[in-house]
């Protein structure tokens, strides 16, 4: 960086006062008996936004909380980070070069839809079960085994989409079973600490998991062939197309963002899968049952609705889920037994962002945090660090949350889950 | 519920008893010799199983000539993982549990740094195959040799041919932040700027999985040659996204690791391959002598695959060389046999094994730096291209240095 | 004799064993099996810690590991970049104190023998032997690392005491991960992936009773982790008896009971948290000094879920159970690595042994709850009999409800 002065300077100004707002925003509050819940949040946004300028009369008038005050002095100070950066750095890539930045935002949305619905499975057994998965990035893993194993080694020329379904049914049963062997004490009061217990056997599960693929298969890098080719398009016309134009395997965009086929498949395959479970969710029966447990475990089961299918079918339908994201993006990356790891970790970290046991929140959590590496491995100045750092920038994302808003995003003030308080 | 009786003298006998009458077994034959591969993740597993095929056809090929002073030889595979801190225990393990006489394979660089100190300190000999940073024979360790090819002479292969490939200005490094890596992108960086050639590096984590970010920042950077120094899947993945990105190997001229050479996964797991270039040890197969085309043969058929891979002739000769050196020395002692080794000339192979620096003469008399101590001189190093689509390795077309050309290079543009 | 007599002299046999394990056993592989017990005794100390942590205080975390790091790394750049020279190297960093110079080395990364060499290392081939330099003592070193992870657990426990448990384990997951990523791309600092050396625990040898030891000798390495391990049971037995050890059980079972009660709960967690991240930070230090070379992979999630799975297959519960549990699995998975061959498949046990260790976790579990070794313990001190009450009043209450 050229100035990195400005940037640090400006980095600590905000940190400062987003603290100090943080820290006095919450007393001043709770002296005037207001309500305290997002006042800290507040404080540090307005903090780090407008200073001592903004947190004065704040602290002086002391509005009530609204998503406006959140939201705005939020963007301001995220401005403000933009532009100190710009400052300190103009040579990056990230402030001049345009179709750089608009390549590295559509790669960032493209891949956070995929981790989006990856997480989405993810919170949805949190929220009628109530455990974290810790087998998630496992389901992930085998997902996309069982497409390598089913169209290249199996049954060799099979229609990948084919393998997919094979993949989602198999793992529906796997988790199925394993919910049902492993998963019932929790339900009836046998055990004192579910959550723990729950994180426990599912980290079991993925360790057991992991070396038995390893010592099944080896542990060879495979890949599945590509689902699709594009079709050739050269559009407006062909010797100028600007527009867009494809290749077998790329897509380009307005002659400068690249989109590549197996990503562009995989997104596309998870907002249809997305659509298809929000119509399950909340148009057939089955689905309204899993949110009214998820809701209500009581109230539902006096409604007639059976608690302990709706947890087989959350468990195994999360597990699908996950193993639906590896089943489409084994066509775009080498696959290993280890891979679920960093996908794993990252769907810890999307929905605790957009609020444990929220569907929406895992989608824009997802979203974001696709955003946030493609900013970071994009904008890091020094390029022996910068992707080095992928799995530390979604941390930072998310130490902020648990320090500003513990719940997330969109997460519900009490999360419940089958044990009530968690 | 009744009261226990012990009887504590009793239970100590028994502990005594078990320990003393345990004898150490004291058989001479077979004479085991330690064999040092990554065969699990994060290791290259890939490599390791390559090696552990081509030690174990080592030892039947040396037990079928009647083995090393009467006895048969028994390799001791064992898995290294690829960490460090694992091959000094497993180089402990094998010294101390196996008792091995010497050892040889290893194929990550860090696994030959952290297992060097153990073995020289208990007076093992080893041979490393596979193993490149140039600090392993640089300590100048009495124990310690090495059949590959040293990190900054297999780097000044490389990028000599990146500079003498037409029209570079702009070379892109993508390495993995390791100790094979980073002292080869420096080397590389080094030799480039030299030629007047600029290049920017870029370290990654070795899991990494997903390079659009960094696909996206070296397209920024317009680079006419890429040289990626990622072992493993890393290799694979940024290639074949690369090459989805439009600046894979058919885009620009693009040099891949040499796990590339194995043309099965290469092929399975970067369809858009094509035209990349690898270094590969050894000389081509249409130079192989007799063992070695025997060989080749032999691990084809065992392996099903099309070619024997560089590091498996390594660690095939790392083996027959310390068999060798046992026979030579007459005893299974670790001095012994270093002094075999250094006055050996060992037909493997890989050609004409021999170590010309050592305790008889420094490397510095000849004005070489310290990192030619108990090096074999000769190894070649060979650029390969794959010309045609789905080619196995064995036929790649080399394209440089002169005296081993066997077509002219590919570039696109 | 009663039982919990029995429990006792059993406990010292056991101890009195290990300690005279290294004169008893005689045979080939001796510094082989030496070399488990010695870490058998890091992952029990690990264990043991962790037990504490998550099944007294019930508070679980998963960045245990990264603290036994911190430890290891702290002491690693500690004896890595600080030397003491009787003269000025004109190269480095130095300052004068007394009659030495204390002298900061720079740092150069991973590098190849061909490249740059660090400024000390200019330095002494310019001396050429003439001048000799001291390393710092490898205990302050030691101690250091150790309050490294106290710091951080501090820093951490203060930062998570708000969470509840499942966001508390997704966060120290996280923090590990972000450790081990930046330990991984700091190479100029901490060489990254290559690892860093570290002088041995005895370096220049040691003399005990008139005999010499080498640095590689097993015997000082074995009884320093032994007594550590020892210490690190002692300090653990004193909190679950102390007064203070009630509080963090009130703690786990009812925290909002707890807090009404008037036990201060955020300091607990902090205490807790801070003492047995230090035992963590400890043993790493001293294991780090023991093999000579720490990497970031040690801090990976793999090695974590081996000490969960120590800790769980030994006894949650019970510290001295998981201590026991996790020396029983490191020589069973140590001594399972032979492969076999059953009905002409070569069965490769360097990874089916973690399969099956996996499924003894989860069988554990599901249906062992209080672990293997709890059991035993439990036996003798007749705990089991209140915990079999309890259970049965438990059990008629989920009766009465359904």
């Amino acid at each position: 960086m050229e100035y990195s002065a400005i940037f640090w300077w400006t980095a600590l100004w905000l940190i400062f006062w987003g603290v100090v707002g943080s820290i006095f925003t919450r007393r001043v509050y709770l002296r005037k008996d207001l309500d305290t819940s997002n006042s800290i949040l507040v404080g540090a946004m307005v903090g780090a936004a407008f200073g001592p300028i903004g947190l004065v009369p704040m602290w002086i008038k002391t509005p009530e909380i609204s998503r406006k005050l959140i939201l705005i002095p939020g963007f301001v100070a995220l401005g403000i980070i933009m532009l100190a950066f710009a400052l300190a750095d103009p040579e990056n890539n990230c402030v001049s070069n345009g179709s750089f930045v608009a390549s590295q935002i559509t790669n960032g949305l493209i891949i956070g839809i995929i981790y989006g619905l990856m997480a989405l499975g993810l919170t949805l057994i949190f929220s009628i079960l109530g455990i974290v998965s810790f087998s998630h990035g496992e389901f992930y893993m085998i997902g996309g085994m069982i497409v390598y194993y089913s169209t290249v080694v199996w049954f060799p020329g099979l229609h990948p989409v084919i393998g997919v379904l094979i993949a989602c049914l198999l793992t529906f049963l796997l988790g199925a079973i394993f919910e049902r062997l492993f998963l019932t004490p929790l339900y009836d009061g046998r055990i004192d600490r579910p959550v723990e217990y729950g994180i426990l056997i599912t980290f079991g599960l993925a360790f057991t998991l992991q070396y038995f693929v390893q010592a099944i298969g080896g542990s060879n890098p495979v890949k599945a062939k590509r689902f699709f080719d594009f079709p050739r398009i050269r559009l407006p016309d062909k010797e100028d197309p600007w527009l867009i134009k494809t290749s077998r395997g790329n897509m380009e965009l307005f002659d400068t963002v690249s989109i590549s086929n197996p990503r562009f498949v995989a997104s596309v395959i998870s907002i249809l899968v997305l659509l298809g479970l929000l119509y399950f969710l909340y148009r057939t029966w089955t689905g309204k049952a899993l949110r009214a447990v998820s809701q209500d475990r009581d109230a539902a089961t006096i409604a007639g609705i059976n608690p302990h299918h709706m947890n087989m079918l959350a468990f195994a339908l999360g597990g699908m889920i996950a193993a639906l994201s590896g089943a489409t993006l084994v066509q775009a990356f080498s696959w290993l037994p280890q891979v679920g790891m960093i996908p794993a970790m990252r769907s810890f970290v999307i929905v605790v962002l957009g609020g444990l046991g929220s569907l929406p929140g895992a989608f824009i959590g997802g979203i974001i945090i696709g955003l946030v590496e493609a900013a970071g491995t994009g904008c890091v100045p020094d390029p022996q660090k910068a992707s080095s750092y992928i799995p530390a920038y979604g941390m930072i994302v998310l130490t902020l949350m648990l320090l500003l808003r513990p719940t997330g995003l969109l997460g519900r003030r009490f999360a419940s889950g089958t044990h009530g308080k968690l | 519920m009744g009261k226990i009786k012990i009887n504590i003298p009793r239970i100590l006998i028994t502990i005594l008893v078990i320990f003393v009458s345990i004898q150490a077994y004291a058989a001479n034959c077979p004479i085991k010799i330690g064999g040092l591969a990554p065969l699990s993740a994060p290791g290259s597993v890939t490599g390791g199983e390559a090696m552990r095929e081509a030690m174990l056809l080592a030892e039947r090929d040396i037990n079928a000539k009647g083995g090393v002073l009467g006895c048969d030889i028994d390799v001791v595979i064992t898995d290294t993982e690829g960490l460090p801190e694992k091959a000094a225990a497993m180089m402990q393990k094998l010294i101390t549990q196996d008792g091995v006489v010497a050892v040889g394979g290893g194929y990550h660089s860090s696994v030959g740094v952290a297992s060097k100190d153990v073995a020289n300190s208990r007076g093992i000999p080893v041979v490393f195959a596979e193993t490149w940073n140039d600090t392993i024979t640089g300590d100048m360790q009495k124990y310690i040799f090495r059949i590959a090819p040293l990190s900054s002479w297999a780097s000044g292969v490389i990028w000599k041919f990146a500079a003498q490939a037409p029209g570079v200005k702009s070379v892109v490094i993508v390495t993995e932040n390791t100790d094979y890596g980073i002292p080869a992108a420096e080397e590389c960086a080094k030799g480039l700027s030299s030629k007047g050639i600029s290049s920017v590096t870029f370290g990654v984590d070795i899991g990494t999985q997903d390079f659009a970010g960094i696909v996206e920042r070296v397209k920024a950077e317009r680079p006419d040659y890429t040289i990626v120094l990622l072992t493993g899947e890393a290799g694979y993945n940024y290639t074949q996204q690369a090459a989805d990105a439009g600046i894979g190997p058919q885009d620009i001229m693009f040099h891949a690791n040499q796990a590339g050479l194995e043309s099965k996964a290469w092929w399975e797991n970067v369809p858009d391959g094509n035209l990349a270039f690898m270094a590969r040890i050894g000389v081509p197969e249409t130079m192989y002598n007799e063992s070695a085309l025997k060989l080749a043969a032999d691990y084809k058929a065992n392996t099903g695959k099309d070619g024997i891979e560089s590091y498996a002739l390594e660690a095939y000769d790392s083996i027959g060389v310390i068999a060798q050196a046992i026979n030579e020395a007459g005893s299974t002692d670790g001095d012994a046999i270093v002094t075999a080794l250094e006055n050996i000339s060992h037909d493997g192979v890989l050609g004409r094994i021999y170590f010309p620096y050592g305790s008889k003469k420094s490397p510095s008399e000849d004005g070489k730096g310290s990192e030619w101590w108990h090096q074999w001189p000769d190894p070649a190093i060979t650029m390969v291209q794959y010309q045609k689509e789905g080619e196995p390795s064995n036929t790649m077309t080399i394209v440089y240095p002169e005296v081993y050309k066997t077509g002219d290079p590919i570039y696109v543009d | 004799m009663n039982r919990q007599q029995t429990l006792w002299l059993i406990s010292i046999l056991i101890i009195v064993f290990f300690i005279a394990f290294p004169f008893l056993y005689g045979r080939k592989d001796y510094d082989y099996i030496m070399h488990v017990c010695i870490t058998g005794f890091f992952y029990a100390i690990l264990a043991s810690s962790w037990s504490m942590l998550a099944g007294y205080a019930g508070q679980f975390s998963f960045g245990h590991m990264a603290f036994m790091g911190l430890g290891a790394y702290g002491t690693a750049l500690f004896s890595h970049y600080f030397y003491l020279s009787p003269v000025p190297t004109n190269l480095c960093t130095e300052f004068e104190i007394g009659d030495q110079y204390f002298i900061i080395k720079n740092a150069v990364g991973v590098t190849s023998s061909t490249l740059d060499q660090d400024c000390l290392t200019k330095a002494l081939a310019v001396w050429d032997g003439s001048i000799q330099i001291t390393p710092m003592p490898i205990w302050i070193g030691i101690i250091l690392g150790a309050l490294l992870g106290g710091i951080f657990g501090l820093l951490i426990g203060m930062l998570v005491l708000r969470l509840r448990a499942a966001y508390l384990a997704l966060f120290t997951l996280g923090f590990s991960e972000i450790l081990r990523a930046t330990i991984s791309a700091e190479i100029k600092i901490t060489r990254g992936q290559a690892g860093i050396e570290l002088p041995y625990l005895f370096e220049n040898g040691i003399s005990i009773f008139g005999h010499e030891f080498s640095k590689t000798d097993k015997i000082p390495p074995y009884y320093v982790m032994l007594f550590l391990l020892l210490a690190c049971m002692a300090v653990l037995a004193w909190l679950a008896k102390s007064r203070f050890g009630l509080f963090v059980r009130a703690l786990r079972e009812d925290e909002d009971a707890a807090a009404a009660l008037g036990v201060n709960t955020v300091r607990f967690k902090i205490m807790v948290f801070v003492i047995t991240s230090t035992m963590a930070a400890l043993a790493g230090a001293v294991q780090a000094h023991y093999i000579g070379i720490i990497t970031p992979n040690n801090l990976m999630i793999l090695q974590m879920s081996l000490v969960v799975a120590m800790a769980v297959i030994g006894g949650l519960e019970n510290f001295a159970a998981a201590a026991i549990g996790a020396i029983i699995i490191q020589f069973l998975l140590e001594l399972l690595r032979e492969s076999f061959v059953i009905g002409g498949v070569e069965v490769d046990m360097t990874l089916w042994r973690l399969v099956f260790f996996g499924a003894v976790l989860m069988i554990t579990l599901r249906f062992y709850r209080n672990g293997l070794i709890t059991p035993i313990i439990e036996f003798f001190t007749r705990a089991h009999v209140a915990s079999e009450t309890v259970e049965k009043r438990g059990f008629q209450k989920t009766e009465d409800v359904e």
